[in-house]
């Protein structure tokens, strides 16, 4: 009995199941798709997992594009903890990558220190576009997802001003002048250890914010607000937790991630901002929350597998008659799985629960028995003390259904 | 349950594993295959893409070659060295790149895979900072005289209309697009002066939405230019001018007079109202099927012009405007053809730059 809630809280579906599932019927969904398309569907999984992972360099392009997912997905999961829905990391990309691109442009110091400057400005950049709407949100009550959509657009023009006013190329009006490679994050040795990819510097700042961000969130009190303010404001303001100012903090952390994100963006994966470009993985990245369900480690795992995709997709169209618009609709199949993953949970906590519940009886059943042969025994201890005036044969038959019907064919 | 999860887990794992580790290329191909990666925006655009495929398709159905397009994730180098890498390892090594942006990226892929074959089209490689040019034995770059294309169109435009007042709705402010914005103002002062027609371009009505894909701006542009007068736009914007389109479509319908000059290919079609007349009064072409067909057929022949930078205009039939026009009188026809020959023998000079009286 003692084991009984052990068991239960094993059964119980976890994130990773759900988001497991999610993948599968994902996949299964995309397989239909290339079926009735009439392209071998297994053929075309071979080319888009040979296509992340084929070689080292395009283990390194997975990886490069898994980083800036990762941060824009950390962002996102953040806010989502504390109940705020950051659709506004596009826009924070691109105002940290701008305050990346302009250090980049202009500042000049020893490597080791430069990047850490380089690190901060776009965090900044990003916290402050993150701050904003989390500012109207807790003095104001502005919805976040109105107040972001618009700093969306805000840093769009932003930068499409921003972009050929300071930062303008040589030639083109359409895009900054690039930076040097000694300048971005991209770095000789893991250049060459990748064979030439993308890979870049962006990597281990995405690998640390999933630690830091894991850390405030489990280990600090701040966390323990933030979660707090996510699950119920009300309690957490009755628990005498200041709502606000959470909301303020965790808009501005998240930004801050997504500005870490555009560092990753314009300065490692790209070397240059292009204008009249809304990166698109700020959108990406809330599937890559919704997959990771909010938690860090999630986040990571679920960036790995996006960047994959995204990073194969193109040789599964290249290798198959699979059109490129097919393998977008099949990540989109797939997101489309994880945002439905109540339906998961549903599903596995009811399959959770008929194995509890069978559980539960053979347990009851076992019970039942034990009793019955504790009873039995207590029959036969008792057999002696009942006098010698009982025959053997009533407590023989009441032994017979249970011990088996070795005594009874003995007795024929 | 824990079990099954890892089992799933290693599963899946595995499952990744074998698909990436799986058999050797099988493609070794004999005939040309033939690779495109998209620029920014749709295979399906109307315009740069569309017209680009369109040659290689007909190449690709005409020899029975093996034709593909993939379409970046995004419009940086990455993506495109990306998909070209696709490409390349997929056994399609010829590859053909419309738009400036791939500049860099083929200064790049030229040195990355020397055995293929690239096509850049409105662009020459170079390195990020502009510092080099190179262009090796197995690049073609291609550029058009936009500019005479729009000249051709404005005369053509301005001689039918005779009097009105016309506009011009470019995408993103980038030398091609500039360059039909020039050679579209030229072309009008040549009509005024030369045939005395009337045709009023304002410095208002003359504008970059800043974009090539954004429908909507293009439409709400074309909506108060026609509110103010206007009767055509040259639309030499993408998928901006597809909004542009649709504004002058739904006037038209509702009987207002309002015309479009299309861009880089013939747009007739796109213009057309379920009356069975088209907005579209002409349009002002870059012969992109045609350029990305002769370059395939070169390939085929071995007379690939590696390492040159061609200038596709008038006298080499790399520009014009189409061959039926509807919507223009036979005399206005005629007169244009004239005029392209005088292009041709060199009598005209249309200025690729901003001379002196032209809007930006």
């Amino acid at each position: 009995m003692s084991k009984k809630p052990k068991q239960k809280k094993e059964f119980k579906s976890n994130d990773f199941l759900i988001a497991l599932s999610a993948v599968v019927l994902g996949l299964i969904a995309g397989a239909v798709l290339m079926a009735a398309i009439g392209s071998n569907p297994f053929e075309g999984f071979l080319y888009l997992f040979r296509g992340g992972l084929m070689n080292i360099e395009r283990i390194g392009n997975t990886l490069a594009t898994a980083t800036t997912l990762m941060l824009v997905g950390l962002s996102v999961a953040f806010a989502f903890k504390t109940g705020l829905f950051n659709i506004g990391a596009s826009g924070q990309m691109l105002v940290g990558g701008l305050c990346a691109t302009l250090v980049a442009h202009h500042v000049f110091l020893p490597r080791p220190l430069y990047l850490v400057v380089l690190i901060l400005s776009a965090l900044l950049g990003g916290a402050l576009w993150g701050v904003i709407p989390g500012f109207l949100k807790a003095k104001f009550n502005v919805h976040e997802v109105v107040a972001t959509i618009m700093m969306n657009w805000i840093a769009y023009w932003s930068v499409y001003y921003f972009v050929p006013a300071y930062l303008k190329g040589p030639s083109l009006e359409t895009e900054s002048a690039s930076i040097a490679v000694t300048q971005s994050l991209r770095t000789e040795w893991l250049t060459k250890m990748f064979h030439g990819s993308y890979v870049n510097l962006g990597i281990f700042v995405a690998i640390v914010a999933v630690i830091i961000v894991k850390f405030i969130l489990d280990k600090t009190t701040l966390g323990f607000e933030l979660k707090a303010v996510g699950s119920n404001r009300f309690c957490a303001e009755y628990a005498g937790i200041k709502v606000n100012r959470n909301v303020v903090v965790s808009m501005m952390i998240a930004g801050g991630l997504a500005g870490l994100a555009g560092l990753t963006f314009y300065t490692g994966y790209a070397r240059n901002m292009q204008i009249g470009v809304m990166p698109s993985q700020g959108f990406d990245g809330i599937a890559v929350a919704l997959l990771g369900a909010s938690n860090p480690v999630g986040v990571l795992f679920s960036s790995l597998f996006f960047g994959m995709l995204q990073s194969g997709k193109g040789f599964m169209n290249a290798m198959t008659s699979v059109p490129p618009e097919i393998a977008d609709t099949i990540i989109a199949t797939i997101i489309y799985f994880t945002a439905t993953s109540v339906l998961f949970k549903k599903f596995w906590d009811g399959v959770a629960r008929k194995m509890t519940i069978r559980r539960e009886k053979e347990v009851a059943a076992q019970e039942a028995q034990d009793a019955k042969d504790a009873q039995t025994v207590a029959g036969r201890l008792a057999e002696p003390s009942s006098g010698p005036d009982v025959s053997l044969h009533p407590s023989r038959e009441s032994i017979g259904p249970v011990s088996g019907g070795t005594d009874g064919k003995e007795v024929k | 349950m824990k079990k099954l999860i890892v089992a799933l887990c290693v599963l899946l794992l595995i499952g990744s594993f074998a698909f990436a580790q799986g058999a050797g290329e099988t493609t070794k191909a004999k005939a040309l295959r033939v690779g495109m990666v998209t620029d920014a925006g749709t295979i399906d655009d109307k315009s740069f893409n569309q017209g680009t495929w369109e040659g290689i398709k007909r190449a690709g159905a005409e020899f029975g070659l093996d034709v593909k397009y993939l379409k970046p994730a995004g419009t940086t180098e990455a993506d495109y060295l990306k998909e070209m890498g696709n490409l390349y390892d997929a056994g399609y090594k010829f590859i053909v790149c419309p738009g400036y942006k791939f500049e860099t990226a083929v200064y790049e892929a030229q040195d990355k895979w020397p055995d293929a074959k690239f096509v850049i089209l409105d662009g020459e490689p170079h390195t990020a900072d502009y510092a080099t040019y190179r262009i090796e034995k197995n690049v073609v770059a291609l550029y058009w005289a936009e500019q005479e294309s729009g000249f051709l169109a404005g005369v053509a435009a301005s001689l039918q209309m005779k009097e009105a007042e016309f506009g011009f709705v470019g995408g993103m402010e980038i030398p091609a697009v500039q360059k039909f914005n020039w050679g579209w103002q030229q072309g009008i002062k040549y009509a005024n002066e030369n045939y005395g027609t009337k045709i009023v371009l304002k410095q208002e009505n003359d504008l970059y939405q800043g974009s090539f894909d954004n429908v909507a701006a293009g439409q709400q542009l074309a909506a108060s230019m026609y509110d103010k007068g206007v009767k055509v736009i040259f639309a030499a914007a993408g998928g901006v001018g597809v909004g542009v389109i649709n504004e002058a479509k739904s006037r038209a319908s509702a009987g207002q007079d309002v015309w479009v000059v299309g861009v880089d290919v013939d747009q007739y079609a796109e213009g057309l109202l379920p009356s069975g007349k088209s907005i579209i009064l002409t349009s002002a072409m870059k012969y992109l099927d045609r350029a990305s067909y002769d370059m395939i057929i070169d390939e085929m022949n071995g007379t690939f012009p590696g390492g040159q930078i061609l200038r596709l205009n008038a006298t080499n039939n790399g520009i014009g405007i189409p061959v039926d026009n509807p919507n223009l009188s036979a005399d206005v026809q005629a007169e244009v053809a004239k005029i392209y020959e005088k292009i041709k023998s060199g009598e005209i000079k249309v200025a690729d730059t901003q001379i002196a009286g032209l809007y930006k």
